[in-house]
């Protein structure tokens, strides 16, 4: 798939971006709720209805795809162009951090000389 | 002892889902539980102890979900499923000190249940600009008739609505 069509769907908001991330194993919903703050060390909770509403449009632009059933639980996993779009997305959260970094490093400087 | 039940009327538009939230929140806090909504809108209680319940409100037609799937998520996250009145789905759980209980956790799955409700009203709009602006009238159409004012009235009803769901939607998207 070309670079453009992966384009539209970045930048993925935070919840979508994790989401996406620990979908690269299969999960149910509950567990991707738990992995999620668990691995944003408790940053990012993810709410039933923003889930519900995130499976329904990752599954319908073909990012993730049911893989298997537990117990009456959908379990998901990342597509091909899933990963395509994580990979597009992650590239962009480097160069972000990258550019972040310097800056943050003056900042916290200029405002310990504050104090 | 079997619980007793009371029956209350009580009002909310459709843009005043969190007031409904809060109202239903502190009847919990009264030992009033709800155990479903009749047409139209009155909420009947079970009384017992008293408890702090947090209510939450979904907005979602059911021609375009799973249901099952959609309960399911709720029920692993303790939401307990109470009721469901024309489109809007509700749920509860009880508050617990350290943490905000919310069942959309980002702006943007907020403002997504604002546009489902939009979307929904908008189609129920439709029929009555064709109904003001065509039909309605036997010849020789007369342009106040009672029947055209009360639609007109409804219709303005729809747009104060609309015009209030937009102005919630747009601030949540200054947050």
């Amino acid at each position: 798939m070309n670079a453009k069509k992966l384009k539209k769907y970045l930048p993925l908001t935070e919840a979508t971006y994790y989401i996406m991330l620990v979908l690269v194993e299969p999960l149910h919903g509950y567990g991707v709720m738990q992995k999620v703050e668990q691995i944003s060390q408790g940053i990012v909770k993810i709410g039933p209805g923003t889930l519900y509403g995130a499976f329904s449009s990752l599954e319908k632009e073909g990012l993730i795809e049911m893989v298997s059933e537990e117990q009456r639980r959908k379990c998901y996993q990342l597509t091909d162009k899933g990963r395509q779009v994580l990979v597009g997305q992650i590239d962009r959260l480097e160069i972000m951090s990258a550019n972040g970094l310097p800056v943050r490093k003056h900042l916290v400087n200029t405002l310990d000389n504050g104090e | 002892m079997e619980n007793k039940t009371i029956r209350k009327f009580k009002w909310f538009w459709a843009w005043q889902d969190e007031a409904e939230e809060d109202w239903l929140r502190e009847m919990s806090k009264e030992g009033y539980h709800l155990v479903k909504i009749g047409f139209p809108t009155i909420y009947t209680f079970e009384t017992g102890q008293a408890k702090d319940y947090v209510y939450r409100l979904d907005y979602r037609s059911y021609y375009k979900m799973e249901k099952e799937d959609y309960l399911q998520l709720f029920r692993d996250s303790g939401w307990e499923y109470v009721e469901e009145m024309a489109g809007w789905h509700y749920f509860r759980q009880q508050s617990r000190r350290d943490e905000d209980l919310e069942i959309f956790t980002d702006a943007e799955s907020k403002i997504g249940k604002y546009q489902r409700l939009l979307t929904f009203l908008g189609i129920l709009a439709l029929p009555q600009v064709i109904f003001i602006t065509t039909l309605g009238d036997p010849p020789p159409y007369e342009w106040f008739s009672p029947i055209r004012f009360i639609i007109v009235l409804i219709f303005l009803l729809y747009v104060y609505a609309i015009i209030k769901i937009l102005m919630r939607i747009n601030q949540l998207k200054r947050i």
